[in-house]
Formats: C-alpha cells, sequence, structure tokens
C-alpha cells in the first residue's frame, strides 16, 4: 500500500460534472481528491481487504441470529422493545439487504482492523462506484498512472443485479427516500435511483418528510401513491423513535435496508464481535463503557457513541488525555470503548477504508482521508488502484 | 478484473427527470395524469388552485410547444378528428393539437414543477377506425366532444366523457402513451392520506449528521 501524488486532470470538476457529481467541492474545500491515490496490490486487496470483509460479514449475520434470541442484546443496543417484531420478522423473512461499508485501519502491514460498520445508511457511494471508477479509466488513458492498473470496485454491476433480486418476482416500484437540505444524501439516492432504474424498477424518489400515512396503514409518497418497497437513507434508530414509528409493523412495506441491518449498524454490535470471536484479527477489543473489561484497554483508547455518524462524538484517547475529538449530538444511547487503531500515517493524512458490500458480497473500496486521527465529514474522499 | 466493466447512467445530473420521463411510452400511473381541471380537483392530490396553476402552465407551454397548422383538417388528419383547436399565435389564426390533459412529475408534484402537456393520440397511434366504442382499442376511444376545448375550463375537457378505463395520449415530443383511467380506477382503490410528515424530525434537530 502507497500513497500516490497524482496530477490531477486538467478539468477534472468539469469531468467529475459531466457524472452528475454534484459535490466535488463541499463549503469551498476540496471533497474529491485526485491529486492523491492509494496504490494497493492485488494481494493485499484479496487477501487483507476482500476476505476479512466477507468474513466479518458472516460474524455480523451470527450476531443477528444471536441476538434475536436474546433481549438483553436488544436492550444493550437501546432497539425501543416495540420494534423487536419488526426487525425478528424482517429476518426471518429472509428481506435482503442492498448495501453496507466496513470502515477498516489498515497500512498494508498488519491485518486490517474494523473501526465499525456503516450497515444502515453508508454514503460515498458515488464516488466510489462510479466517480473514482471514470478517473481511473481517464488517468490511465492520459498517461497520469501506469496503464494495466485496476479497481477493486464492481459496485455499479452488483448494484444494478441487487435491485433485480431484492425480492422475487421483481418488484415493480420502488420509492426512495432521504431528506431534505442534504446534497450528498441526495446525491447517493439519485445514484441509487438510477441503479433501480437500469435494473428495471420504476423508481420514485419523495422526501422523507413528505411520507404519509394512508388510512389503511400504509405509508404515501408526496404524491399520496403508497409506498410498498421502500430504500431510506435515513437511519433505523431514527425511524424507531420518530411520531410513525408505531405505524412501520403495519405498514406492509418492505424496507431497504432492512430493519434487520438495525442490529448491526450500531457502535453496540462491536463488543458483541469481539466477544463472539476475541483475537479475531480484524477486529479491535470493544466494550461497553460500563463494563468492568474497559480497564484493559488501558489509557489509549476510542470512545464512541451507540449510534454516530461523520465522527461524530467520536474521543480519542491517548495516555488518558482527550488527543483528538469531535463535537456532535449524539451519545444519549450510551457508548463503547474500543481499543485504538491508530490510523495509517502518510504525510499527515490518515486514511479510512471503506470496504463496500452490495448484497453482503464485498466489491469495493472507497478511501477517505482526513488530517486528523478521526475521519469526519470534512475528509476527502481520495481514489485508488491496484497496481499491475 | 476486479471493477465494473462498464458504468452506464441514466441521465447524470437530470436522473429523475429522465428515470420518469423514459416511463411514458408505457403504462403511466393514473394518479400522475389528470385530463382536465375537474378529474384534478377530485382526485384531491393537488390544491384546487394548484390544479390551475397547473393546468394554467401547462396551456401556455402547450401553445409555445405544439405544432402549429393552418388548417383545422391538416391538424385532425394527424391528431384525429376533433382532436384539434383553434388558437392564436403570432397574431395568426392556427390551429394546434388540443390539451388533452396533463402528466405531473410525480417527484415534482410538492416543489411546483412544471407538467407536461398531453396531446390527443395521433391516428398512427390511434387509426380512426379505433376511436369509437367497441373496436378493441378502448383506450383509443373518444367520447364525445366538450363544447370547449379550453383547457381551464371546468365544463370537462378533451376526454371527459369517456368511460374507457385507459386511455391514449401523445407527449409534447411525440412519443405514444397509455394511461389508466384514474375516475374508473385510480380513485376508488387510493385510501385517503390519514397524515404527513411523521418521519425526519431527528433529521431537523441533528442537522448536517444525516448519513454516513
Amino acid at each position: 500500500m502507497q500513497r500516490l501524488r497524482v496530477a490531477p486532470r486538467k478539468n477534472w470538476q468539469a469531468e467529475a460534472e459531466r457524472l452528475g457529481f454534484a459535490y466535488h467541492t463541499l463549503d469551498g474545500e476540496t471533497y474529491w481528491d485526485e491529486s492523491v491515490a492509494y496504490a494497493f496490490s492485488l494481494k493485499e486487496i484479496e487477501e487483507d481487504i476482500e476476505a476479512p470483509t466477507s468474513e466479518i460479514e458472516g460474524l455480523c449475520f451470527a450476531f443477528v441470529e444471536r441476538a434475536l434470541k436474546d433481549e438483553a442484546i436488544l436492550r444493550r443496543l437501546a432497539i425501543p422493545d416495540a420494534q423487536w417484531g419488526l426487525i425478528r420478522d424482517s429476518w426471518q423473512r429472509g428481506d435482503r439487504n442492498l448495501y453496507g461499508r466496513l470502515d477498516l485501519a489498515y497500512d498494508g502491514k498488519g491485518p486490517a482492523k474494523l473501526l465499525e460498520y456503516n450497515a444502515d445508511t453508508p454514503t460515498s457511494l458515488f464516488e466510489a462506484a462510479v466517480v473514482q471508477w471514470d478517473w481511473l479509466e481517464q488517468a490511465m488513458a492520459q498517461g497520469l498512472i501506469s496503464r494495466g492498473c485496476d479497481q477493486f470496485n464492481s459496485l455499479h454491476e452488483r448494484l444494478i443485479a441487487a435491485f433485480g433480486q431484492l425480492r422475487n418476482p421483481k418488484p415493480e416500484r420502488m420509492h426512495f427516500t432521504c431528506v431534505q437540505d442534504s446534497v450528498e444524501d441526495k446525491g447517493t439516492v439519485d445514484y441509487l435511483i438510477d441503479c433501480a432504474g437500469q435494473a428495471g424498477i420504476d423508481a420514485r424518489f419523495t422526501f422523507i418528510e413528505e411520507l404519509g400515512l394512508l388510512a389503511d396503514g400504509r405509508f404515501c409518497d408526496g404524491a399520496s401513491l403508497p409506498v410498498e418497497m421502500l430504500f431510506k437513507l435515513y437511519p433505523w434508530e431514527w425511524l424507531f423513535r420518530e411520531q410513525y414509528a408505531s405505524a412501520l409493523a403495519g405498514s406492509r412495506c418492505q424496507f431497504v435496508e432492512p430493519p434487520w441491518k438495525a442490529l448491526v449498524s450500531s457502535k453496540g454490535l462491536l463488543p458483541y464481535l469481539w466477544e463472539m470471536a476475541p483475537g479475531h484479527p480484524n477486529l479491535l477489543p470493544a466494550y461497553f463503557e460500563d463494563d468492568p473489561r474497559c480497564a484493559e484497554l488501558g489509557a489509549n483508547h476510542v470512545r464512541k457513541p451507540l449510534y454516530s455518524r461523520e465522527g461524530a462524538n467520536v474521543t480519542l484517547v491517548e495516555g488518558g488525555e482527550v488527543r483528538d475529538s469531535d463535537d456532535g449530538p449524539y451519545g444519549a444511547e450510551g457508548f463503547i470503548l474500543q481499543a485504538t487503531a491508530m490510523l495509517p500515517n502518510f504525510d499527515g493524512n490518515y486514511p479510512v477504508l471503506g470496504s463496500w458490500l452490495v448484497a453482503s458480497q464485498p466489491c469495493g473500496l472507497g478511501i477517505r482521508e482526513d488530517t486528523t486521527p478521526i475521519t469526519k465529514n470534512t475528509s476527502r474522499f481520495v481514489p485508488h488502484v491496484i497496481e499491475p | 478484473m476486479k471493477r465494473s466493466t462498464q458504468i452506464g447512467l441514466a441521465a447524470a445530473g437530470v436522473v429523475l427527470v429522465a428515470t420518469y420521463w423514459s416511463l411514458s411510452g408505457g403504462e403511466t400511473d393514473d394518479s400522475l395524469i389528470y385530463s382536465n381541471l375537474s378529474e384534478c380537483r377530485a382526485a384531491n392530490q393537488l390544491s384546487a388552485s394548484q390544479c390551475e396553476q397547473r393546468f394554467n402552465e401547462a396551456s401556455a407551454d402547450h401553445l409555445r410547444d405544439a405544432k402549429k397548422f393552418t388548417s383545422s383538417a391538416s391538424c385532425e388528419q394527424e391528431y384525429g378528428a376533433n382532436g384539434c383547436q383553434s388558437a392564436v399565435w403570432n397574431n395568426a389564426q392556427v390551429f394546434i393539437p388540443a390539451l388533452a390533459g396533463i402528466m405531473l412529475a410525480r417527484q415534482f408534484m410538492s416543489g411546483g414543477g412544471a407538467a407536461q402537456p398531453l396531446l390527443p393520440p395521433t391516428n398512427a397511434a390511434c387509426p380512426p377506425g379505433t376511436r369509437q366504442p367497441g373496436s378493441g382499442r378502448p383506450e383509443c376511444e373518444q367520447p364525445a366532444r366538450s363544447s370547449s376545448s379550453s383547457s381551464s375550463s371546468s365544463s370537462g375537457g378533451y376526454y371527459g366523457g369517456s368511460s374507457s378505463r385507459s386511455r391514449a395520449y401523445t407527449t409534447t415530443s411525440g412519443q405514444a402513451m397509455v394511461a389508466r383511467n384514474i375516475s374508473s380506477t385510480g380513485m376508488a382503490s387510493t385510501p385517503s392520506v390519514a397524515s404527513r410528515g411523521g418521519f425526519g424530525s431527528t433529521s431537523r434537530s441533528f442537522s448536517s449528521h444525516s448519513s454516513s
């Protein structure tokens, strides 16, 4: 694994925009940064990223099975008991999942370590699936990187295939929703709508704030059309606590991601994975904050809220002192402590590897880089290559 | 190879619109299409003033975009008997296909996007023989012509008297499409909306931290 300096394409903004990539620059700062690329060997990708990703997904499935039989776990994950039935039913029916992203710390030397699993509402999908793919093709054509490079990235193909298999027979119509006023969320959803359309699905968009409830208990979109299948880029832990939470079970709606993803999308997953596979080379020791075993982590650890996004409310503690933290609104449901896997430092830059799964199959990599050891919503997305 | 072999994007930048309009060649959802103002109001999905506004906008666009004919006969040759209306365009008397309805892109319905004008089926799509009841092409069946062809008249539009369960239209770009009749199928089966806005409150309180 190497960090390469690469000349950006001369008209890189226009090239990104022609794909419909609306947020290559966020708040005046470069978000899509093609002056840098990480280079991997095929062996690193296949043995150190792809295989562990698959293995961790397997552990997560085993954990879902276990959690559904153990109310103490469901409570510990702060899942409202009114929603246990919804979650259990979605798992037992075998509701398909679409996608997820494992965040890994990896330096090319030791094993990748799981930082967390964005199982429910991962973003940075379009840049991983399309923008970096397009960059690779053009950068090779323009001689900016050596010809014959490849990329761990079949996301686009896999997404289209996965949409066709969300249920049998293939859904006719599907709704997609996210919040208003988030260009990044909207970009992710627009891309998924495009993929669904290519899978032959009549894909409709409605903002989450527009969703309504019909007299017969079904949800409806902004134009009052019943919603039978809903991709929601909106976290389950919020859906579970809002006004329509009590309507979820009776809505006859198939959700993507399915409700069972709520069990693996919180940081509460991490202590259980460690408990189920102690010493696993790709896992970090982790405990709930009130667990006496936290003492084993010593003075260096990371404190994470059960629910948090974009690094919010995460605290890096070193020698008992706070080294880096991010403010945010999370933490009401409790915290976990996790052993620190220091992100590798490449000239003052800290990359986090996002290892993508589509329909639970590892199939892509997206890297975000920050100048601090906690990856936040200010970090830059940088492309990667597999060297020939 | 570890990467996708090709990537197609339906239409970068205007993905939603492109995805939507690509459906217009086939069966389109009935609730998106209103053949006249009273039907729009009866569907109760837009307010009465929104209905009026959408029809007025569509009517203006229609006059601007529709193919202009110098005689009623030449227009009807393309759009069928009674398929045309007279209009004044650049101070000249012209004939244009009647405004047979409007189609709303669903994702724009609440946000104030424009409606697309719909034209009567062309004679190519619905030859003269198919325009009477019993022809086996119910979507081409042509109802009694209302007294006014004006789109904003509430006395019934071009297809107002049809008992057919489906209707043929032409889009401005010339695409043929078939819509199911809202008054005979859609309304009866669509339950009323009990409430709206029950999701999204956490996001509002958390501002920018919505996804990861």
